[in-house]
């Protein structure tokens, strides 16, 4: 008992003597149910020395599942969860009338498993797309742990239960749509795409700087094509790299819907960016439940 | 054979099922002195009386009817055959009756051999009496559980006697899922708020199974621990309490799924704490909600999952209770105002129980009883003997408000 006074003191001065509490009752938990390969004070260090706690105990629940997560791929992140869930009672597809839905920078596999598991059996076929090896083993590993089929076509099937396939791809490579090999249309598409500025990230806490690849998070990669001048430094290149996806013929149906989360700041640039690029008059702007801007989502 | 028959006489009597007129007439039986019945007419056989003639009227209507398709036919003989369980209750009662009085004018017989045979004979209807009178007809009379379906949600909170009262409470917590499990309930700790040296200073746990909560409801209230601390030095005995709050919980697939419990419009849903720009730019878990239903003010705080939709879910479950507890405890109540209520809803803040370590002696404040071996109560086996005693004085006092207002 007194090391694990002396754990939780440590803990309490870099997180504070409540989220020191519940993060050592997690770790502690998640060390008994490890059944020895986790061992409470090695976790507590880690996390002394800035890693996050998800990374440490391995897993994270997002809606009513428990995913896994390694790094670098991101941490699927409570704003994410709340949207996610929103969408899936927004939209109820059927197995009478399936639709197909794509995930751009899917990481873990969050998005389109929580709705995959929410959603009745045969009603979706989910698509998801990642530049990163590691993402794309994550969110494979993530569909076999969650029971969500991963078929080995790329053609939309009506099958009597969800499927979701994860494929590496680069969505700012021009060839994209086509070396994919994606079966539009799509009902639904959706995405988290990095959204940071560099100026932000310059200044993201430890945590997420040391551990999350910089990839997932940094919304202007240096790489071609060169951002707008105009708008150089907001986080905004994905935006326009989706909306021009979107302009092109057939990727989406005629009511077809787009979710995207954004950045708390970037709500009416990314408004601007799916009505004048994307081609999407509709579009409206939910808040997260701690009342930030967090999604543009649009139509036509 | 006279003490036996007096003590059960007397029994009888204690347990308020004869009147004292009765328990003499008793007696009358015993020196074959009764010649009729009337001194059996104690309030609940009267009642069953009642019922057995409000049966009669019944089958003298259904035998008149004509239409027996029609919609108030068909509710009539349900009624009548509702009321069968009386009228099989009555026929057996005067049967054994009538034997009992048969039997007594036997029991001074100048024949040896027919005084003992009456005599064995007159025990075994004596019991068949009791057997009526304190099982059957009250099962009869008392309406069912309306909440036996029901699991529980138990609250605790550490009280007097800082980290000592939270070392009880944990000791208690055990107690509890230990007894769940010989049950075979299916526990969930939902919420505990752990301190450094293994205690518990407050907790929420879900017990789920059949009958659940009515089995532990009558452990709402304060319990009082006396012994002498681990941490106490020169050995002075402490006293330490918990209070337990146990809420009914209604078996729901969504918890969120607004009824006749609340409306969604009536909640108000907080996360706790900020995140700064939140998103992609900030991991930390931060997962509290707070409900707050405006109508009543209760608040439920949920915080020990680590994600807010499991969190917000749990909150739920928790202020569905609390709303759930709320209305039973009302409808006790509005009784209370129609009759004269002898069940009282339970008053939370009233000490019911002490575990007193240096006598090794829990007693129970409510059925005045003590029992010895204090660790037996905490295994299981003495706190289920004690679970039994207070339903069993539940059911008797239903018992007695519906003699009482019937
Ligand atoms: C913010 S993360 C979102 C992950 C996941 N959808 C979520 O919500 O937790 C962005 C993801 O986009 C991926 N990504 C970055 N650039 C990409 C590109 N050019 N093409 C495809 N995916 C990319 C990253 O690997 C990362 O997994």
């Amino acid at each position: 008992m007194p090391r694990l006074t002396r754990l939780l003191s440590s803990l309490s001065s870099a997180l504070g003597p409540e989220s020191a509490r519940l993060e050592l009752k997690w770790m502690k938990e998640a060390a008994e149910r490890s059944s020895g390969s986790l061992r409470l004070p090695a976790m507590v260090e880690r996390r002394l020395r800035g890693e996050p706690l998800q990374y440490i105990l391995g897993t994270q629940p997002f809606g009513a599942l428990d995913l896994l997560v390694r790094p670098p791929v991101l941490i699927p992140r409570p704003e994410t969860e709340d949207w996610t869930l929103r969408l899936s009672r927004l939209i109820q597809p059927s197995p009478e009338r399936p639709i197909s839905l794509l995930d751009l920078c899917t990481g873990s596999g969050c998005i389109p498993l929580l709705l995959c598991n929410t959603w009745k059996p045969g009603s979706v076929n989910a698509y998801g797309v990642d530049i990163s090896e590691d993402a794309i083993q994550l969110a494979t590993d993530n569909a076999h742990r969650c029971g969500v089929h991963v078929p080995a076509e790329m053609q939309p099937r009506r099958y009597p239960f969800n499927t979701f396939k994860p494929m590496l791809a680069n969505i700012r490579d021009p060839s994209f749509l086509l070396s994919a090999e994606l079966r539009p249309p799509f009902h639904v598409i959706t995405s988290n795409p990095p959204y940071i500025s560099r100026q932000d990230f310059e200044n993201l806490p430890p945590s997420v700087k040391g551990y999350e690849d910089h990839r997932a998070l940094i919304g202007d990669p240096t790489v071609y094509p060169e951002p707008p001048c105009s708008e150089s430094g907001k986080g905004l290149t994905f935006y326009h790299t989706i909306a021009q996806l979107l302009a092109q013929q057939d990727i989406l149906t005629d009511n077809g819907v787009v979710a995207l989360e954004i950045g708390f700041n970037q709500a009416d640039d990314v408004r601007q960016i799916m009505q004048n690029e994307g081609k999407l008059p509709k579009t409206e702007v939910w808040r997260d439940p701690w009342n930030r801007d967090r999604v543009v989502f649009a139509g036509r | 054979m006279q003490r036996g028959f007096l003590q059960f006489a007397t029994a009888l009597r204690s347990r308020r099922l004869l009147c004292s007129r009765c328990s003499r007439s008793f007696l009358r039986f015993q020196h074959a002195e009764a010649s009729n019945d009337a001194g059996l007419s104690s309030p609940i056989v009267k009642l069953i009386e009642k019922k057995v003639e409000e049966r009669n009227q019944l089958q003298t209507q259904v035998n008149a009817l004509e239409d027996m398709g029609s919609a108030d036919s068909k509710r009539l003989m349900k009624q009548l055959s509702e009321s069968e369980p009386f009228w099989n209750a009555w026929q057996d009662w005067s049967r054994t009756i009538q034997l009992l009085r048969e039997t007594g004018a036997l029991l001074n017989d100048p024949d040896p051999y027919m005084r003992s045979m009456a005599n064995e004979e007159y025990a075994s209807l004596q019991s068949q009496v009791s057997e009526l009178l304190q099982m059957t007809f009250p099962t009869l009379v008392v309406p069912p559980s309306k909440t036996a379906h029901m699991s529980a949600i138990m609250e605790f909170k550490a009280g007097v006697g800082g980290s000592e009262s939270a070392l009880f409470l944990a000791e208690m917590m055990r107690m509890y899922l230990r007894l769940a499990q010989t049950f075979r309930w299916k526990t969930n700790v939902i919420a505990s708020n752990q301190t450094e040296n293994g205690g518990v200073k407050d907790a929420i746990v879900e017990i789920m199974g059949e009958k659940a909560y009515d089995t532990m409801r009558f452990e709402s209230g304060v319990h009082r621990v006396q012994r002498v601390p681990a941490t106490e030095a020169n050995g002075r005995v402490h006293t330490s309490t918990v209070a337990v709050v146990v809420l009914p919980l209604a078996e729901e697939s969504n918890a969120e799924a607004p009824d006749d419990l609340f409306s969604m419009d009536d909640i108000k849903i907080e996360v706790m704490r900020s995140r700064g720009a939140g998103g992609q730019h900030v991991n930390k878990t931060e997962s509290a909600v707070r409900l707050t239903h405006i109508p009543t003010g209760i608040t439920v705080s949920m915080q020990d999952e680590r994600s807010q939709h499991q969190n917000r879910r749990r909150a739920f479950q928790v202020l569905r209770a609390r709303l759930m507890d709320r209305k039973l405890t009302q409808e006790v109540v509005d009784r209370r105002d129609v009759r004269r209520n002898l069940v009282r809803s339970a008053d939370r803040s009233e000490k019911i129980r002490t575990y007193n370590y240096a006598q090794d002696r829990v007693t129970d404040h409510r059925l005045g009883l003590s029992l010895k071996n204090l660790e037996s109560v905490l295994e299981g086996d003495s706190l289920r003997k004690i679970l039994d005693a207070l339903a069993k004085k539940h059911q008797d006092d239903l018992l007695q408000e519906e003699l009482e207002t019937s």
